[in-house]
């Protein structure tokens, strides 16, 4: 979070230093109208946002959602898996290592593969950011476009790697 | 936007109750919020006004050409390409790309732009690597890149037919 910050802070101020340059400070007045008029419209829709990234967070337990994986093989494990990856919630501190204990739970590598592209491009609680700071409707067609990418991911996987444990894989060194 | 906050409200209001019946959490959950909300702040702000000088300062020939619809496969493989080197979290990135979108991107440039910061993003590179070694980071990667190319394509096909 803090490294995020300082990258921006150092861009906000390149950014600005070159609108002085090309358009005075009447550009730069321009760029920071444009950013409290974001700020504003969707002030109220953050603060939503954030109670609902609360909630998801309290409701779904990592053990929880360790208890669905495993269950299932085939097609079936590999969308209940991109599912769990979607509901998992937290930053890569959270699901890295969750995903890194695939391999003493013997889970096969395609199920990792689909977890973690699911985690990628479902992200649940990621969702109402996306749709508050971007736009609702590029958030659905972007939802809606990407939604197949972790099964097709997971079975790719499936097929390349067939059977092959998460553990199996790593301790043959070929990844 | 309205409608939007209203559906929000309610799948918050839905949450808030069922974790209210399955563990008696919610209030936790609204302290989680709250803290997670002050927390991402300044990065929030910081966000806007980078996005807000973006706006300003892309130059409109620049966006016909590379990133509009009519730049087509131009367009996409750019998106990609800046959704890979937009290393950060969805704070800060989501509000940069709705500027680029604001500066009159096509729908297959933030399509692509947005799957592509989701799946190869350069933040993740440190984690994955250190968890699962440099060769599986760069073969997921392999993997990942005609994904996020298919997206924009297909988006920029879904905005010529809605043209």
């Amino acid at each position: 979070m803090r490294k995020s910050l300082e990258v921006i802070a150092v861009s906000v101020l390149l950014l600005v230093l070159v609108a002085v340059i090309l358009g005075g400070w009447n550009l730069v007045l321009q760029g920071l109208k444009s950013a409290g008029n974001t700020a504003i419209k969707s002030a109220l829709m953050l603060v939503v946002s954030f109670i609902v990234i609360g909630q998801i967070q309290v409701l779904l337990s990592r053990e929880r959602m360790d208890s669905w994986l495993g269950k299932y093989s085939g097609i079936k494990g590999i969308a209940i898996s991109a599912i769990v990856g979607g509901l998992i919630p937290g930053g890569p501190y959270v699901y890295y290592p969750f995903a890194r204990s695939f391999t003493e739970k013997g889970l096969p590598a395609y199920i990792l593969i689909a977890f973690l592209f699911g985690k990628h491009v479902y992200d649940f609680s990621r969702i109402p950011m996306e749709i508050t700071l971007i736009d609702p409707q590029i958030a659905l067609i972007r939802n809606l476009i990407t939604l197949p990418i972790p099964i097709i991911a997971g079975l790719l996987a499936e097929y390349l790697l067939k059977n092959r444990s998460v553990a199996n894989l790593f301790s043959e060194g070929e990844i | 936007m309205t409608l939007t906050t209203a559906v929000l409200s309610a799948v918050a209001l839905i949450l808030f109750f069922v974790n209210r019946k399955e563990n008696g959490k919610q209030v936790e959950g609204l302290k989680i919020g709250a803290k997670e909300m002050w927390q991402c702040l300044p990065l929030i702000l910081g966000a806007f006004v980078l996005a807000g000088m973006i706006e300003v300062l892309i130059p409109g020939e620049f966006v016909r050409d590379w990133l509009s619809a009519e730049a087509g496969f131009k367009g996409i493989v750019l998106g990609t390409l800046g959704g890979l080197l937009l290393a950060m979290g969805p704070y800060a990135a989501f509000p940069i790309i709705a500027s680029v979108l604001a500066s009159g991107a096509g729908l297959g440039t933030v399509v692509a732009l947005i799957a592509s910061w989701s799946l190869l993003g350069l933040s993740k590179a440190p984690f994955e690597s250190s968890f699962f070694g440099l060769k599986f980071f760069v073969y997921k990667s392999i993997l990942s890149l005609p994904f996020c190319l298919a997206a924009g394509l297909i988006a920029h096909w879904i905005e010529l037919l809605l043209r």
